[in-house]
């Protein structure tokens, strides 16, 4: 057998040579669309999503324009629908359930040490999935074919008796792709966490936004297996004549809003768990101390996670459900306000006396602790059912969620854009621009919806397209609408920051928070094989434990792509494993897949006969093709 | 790219749902040549300008459905079986030929043997949508749009299921 060349005692720039050798992805467009690099693909995904985000904020601007005075005359009706249906599932399934996994791509195999996600091809084809899934409902919303049923697309109107067209079907077999591109990301986030941590990154030393991400993780593969029963069953109604959703036939309508909620409220946690784990990391840097309470501030994750699952039926509350059912579902939403509360306190502790330094990242985590305390606020007064019997489908829900969401996730997201922004491009966003973008986002989101929770305390429903002028309404409205262009500056300003950034802003060394965790040990942007060593880790805040130098190990193959697993408990050295080359296979299944999921939206033969290119190109895929990689 | 040039060209007014059309749209509709036997005829011109949508329109289909079930079609056709007071609709066998216009014509000025005229009841373009589900009900092959099924107990296959039973008889 032939001598395996290793890293041990190497110098270093012949060792960097030798992994350039074996991790870089090949130069040109097919070097782009091959690379299964968790770095490449984590930036993809998250340009991919806030492209969605823009196209989902055009779309709440039409809206806002629309309802700006009463008998607004920009959208229709029907348009109208379209409009606010898109927006939602924009925002929803495109834009903040992947921006979150891209996040995770990104920063959870450089935060826990280890040179690629697990499955990266798995990874891979996950992106072009969720690409190809928003292209399906934006090719359908330009031809005026777009859903049109809201984001929950409630039977029976999105059923075949009063949702005519394809439309209500394009809905279902998008969700379909963002399941699949979901679930394929979430397990690759598991192993990453389990199996490849640096030596000694015990559980109690993984960086929090890692544990957020872990939690993230097992919702959504818990969460999507309801939503793939109920989008299935929905279009096997639809299409193949069963009748799951009929109550004529012995179906059952409400069937569809429990399978939704069981799916549909996780996502917000989805949404919001790895938002606070951004929140934790931004606080700890900028405090200059790790987050008070750090073993309650994981259990407040883990139970957000199991809770998150007890409480989908407060969104049935006016379906008229059975009494003890109701008390039981509002006393669980009240309860998850004891994780968020606790939180929120190990955040304040955190705060206490630390002089944080302001930089627009902190601006952010500030902006989120203010929000979000209101949104929960509302949240509790819509867990109860007397209130909520009241206020149920009002413009006070659309405020509420507004601020639980935006507030919630989007702004520690922006947050974590600004401090991350180094490590995924090598320069620092420009901090005045982000300043005044921060200002505008923040005070233009509060100013538009506030005024909401009036308006739906007065007695303006959701999701009509126009109001009467008699009806009290057009005032707020109209300075709602005036306040979310300001709102819309912000975001303009944001990209443009983000945008010019990338070319010219200052260059970031390593390190330039003078954070702790591990992705700040390696250059920005770091190189493919992320660490020329495995770092060892030796406490829960490595780069200020030992400053100088970090400990790492050795002994890893040069000549193939291989990296260290280690125990799940205390990440002791277990085995050295191989990580696939890049390919260009996860790619064609994912065209393959595409075509069959979006065929079999006009005949289910398409499941037979498209099945077999998918087949076809996954045997290509797993076809062993003696590269070192292959060795056992 | 061509593929998604032509799927872009073919869908583009497939799906669209013109809930009201403008008044005079809608009053030239009624402009139907008819045959003196009553029999056949020249829909108005604006019907092609439309794109003839009442066959190959879901919505419109759909809208025509509903029709269907409210103004008592049942009570005569069934669920387009046909009954003892009234012919079956999704045998493929026209009284007065399966033309588009014929339709309209039967439901606008009504039949000998008891059909009622619905022209003091819809509007021009409430017939042609009924017309065009009443079609399709008795259409020799399926077509791309159809309304789906019905929240009822069941008692034929779907409309986007059933072709007519018997052999064609124009293409």
């Amino acid at each position: 057998m032939r001598a395996q060349p290793r890293d041990t005692g190497r110098e270093e720039a012949a060792l960097e040579a030798s992994l350039a050798a074996v991790w870089s992805s090949r130069p040109g467009l097919l070097g782009w669309l091959t690379t299964v690099d968790h770095k490449a693909i984590g930036r993809r995904y998250i340009v991919t999503a806030f492209l969605f985000l823009a196209l989902g904020g055009v779309l709440a601007l039409l809206m806002r324009w629309q309802l700006a005075q009463p008998e607004g005359r920009l959208l229709g009706p029907d348009r109208y629908n379209q409009v606010f249906t898109m927006h939602g599932t924009t925002m929803m399934f495109l834009f903040a359930v992947p921006v979150m996994e891209a996040m995770g791509v990104y920063l959870v195999p450089l935060m826990v040490g280890t040179r690629n996600i697990a499955f990266p091809r798995l990874n891979a084809f996950s992106y072009w999935v969720y690409l190809f899934g928003g292209a399906l409902l934006w090719i359908a919303f330009l031809l005026d074919m777009a859903p049109d049923v809201g984001w929950f697309a409630y039977v029976p109107l999105a059923g075949p008796q009063y949702g005519p067209g394809k439309r209500a079907d394009i809905w279902a077999q998008m969700i379909t792709f963002t399941e699949v591109s979901a679930l394929a990301v979430a397990v690759g986030l598991v192993v990453t966490v389990f199996k490849q941590r640096a030596p000694g990154m015990s559980l109690d030393r993984i960086p929090l936004f890692v544990w957020a991400m872990l939690v993230t993780s097992f919702v959504v593969i818990l969460a999507m297996p309801s939503i793939v029963l109920a989008s299935t069953a929905l279009i096997l109604d639809r299409l193949v004549g069963t009748q799951f959703f009929n109550p004529a036939a012995g179906g059952d309508v409400l069937l569809w809003q429990h399978l939704f909620w069981f799916f549909g409220h996780p996502e917000v946690y989805i949404i919001f768990i790895p938002a606070v784990g951004m929140v934790s990391t931004i606080l700890a840097t900028f405090c200059r101390r790790p987050v008070f309470g750090y073993l309650a501030m994981v259990l407040a994750l883990v139970g957000t996670g199991l809770l998150a699952f007890g409480l989908w039926v407060h969104h049935m509350f006016t379906t008229g459900l059975p009494r003890l059912g109701e008390s039981f579902f509002t006393a669980s939403s009240m309860a998850i306000a004891v994780p968020s509360g606790l939180q929120i306190f190990c955040w304040l502790a955190t705060l206490w006396g630390a002089r944080p330094r302001l930089t627009v990242p902190m601006l952010y985590v500030l902006a989120f602790l203010f929000t979000f305390v209101l949104g929960g606020m509302t949240g509790v007064m819509v867990a109860s059912v007397p209130l909520d019997t009241q206020l149920h489908d009002s413009f006070f829900v659309v405020a509420h969620f507004h601020y639980v969401l935006v507030g919630g996730a989007v702004f520690p997201l922006l947050g974590a854009i600004h401090y991350w922004y180094p490590k995924l491009t090598g320069r620092l966003m420009e901090e005045r621009l982000g300043r005044w973008a921060w200002g505008l986002v923040f005070g233009g989101f509060n100013l538009a919806f506030f005024p909401m929770h009036l308006l739906g305390l007065w007695g303006m429903p959701r999701r009509v397209y126009t109001y009467p002028p008699e009806l009290p309404w057009g005032g707020l409205n109209l300075f709602s609408s005036l306040s979310a262009a300001l709102l819309a500056a912000g975001f303009l300003l944001f990209f443009w920051n983000a945008w010019r950034s990338a070319r010219h802003g200052e260059a970031a060394g390593p390190d330039p928070w003078g954070a702790g965790t591990l992705e700040w040990a390696t250059s920005s942007p770091p190189p493919p094989w992320n660490f020329t060593r495995i770092p060892v880790v030796e406490g829960a805040d490595p780069l200020r434990d030992s400053p100088d130098a970090l400990k790492v190990a050795a002994g890893l193959r040069l000549d193939r792509r291989e990296l260290l697993l280690t125990s799940v408990m205390a990440a002791e050295p277990e085995a050295r494993e191989s990580s696939p080359r890049d390919s260009v296979w996860p790619l064609l299944a994912a065209i393959a897949t595409t075509a069959m999921l979006i065929w079999s939206i006009f005949t289910p033969w398409a499941v037979v006969w498209g099945a077999i290119p998918v087949a076809a190109t996954l045997i290509f895929w797993f076809w062993p093709r003696g590269t070192p990689e292959d060795e056992s | 790219m061509a593929i998604l040039a032509l799927a872009l060209l073919g869908a583009c007014k497939r799906e669209v749902r013109e809930l009201r059309p403008d008044p005079p749209v809608a009053a030239a509709l009624g402009g139907v040549a008819a045959l003196p036997v009553g029999i056949g005829g020249r829909p108005p011109e604006v019907y092609f300008a439309l794109g003839k949508p009442y066959r190959t329109n879901a919505y419109q289909l759909s809208e025509g459905k509903r029709l269907y079930a409210w103004f008592g079609c049942a009570e005569c056709h069934g669920q387009g079986e046909g009954t003892a007071r009234g012919p079956a609709l999704l045998d493929g066998w026209w009284n007065y030929g399966p033309a588009m216009e014929t339709i309209y014509l039967s439901l606008r000025d009504g039949r000998p043997g008891g059909m009622p005229a619905f022209h003091t009841r819809l509007t021009e373009d409430q017939l042609w949508q009924l017309a065009g589900y009443v079609q399709q009900l008795g259409a020799y092959s399926g077509g791309a749009a159809a309304p789906g099924r019905s929240d009822e107990p069941p008692v034929r296959p779907a409309e986007n299921r059933a072709p007519a039973r018997f052999a064609p008889l124009e293409p």
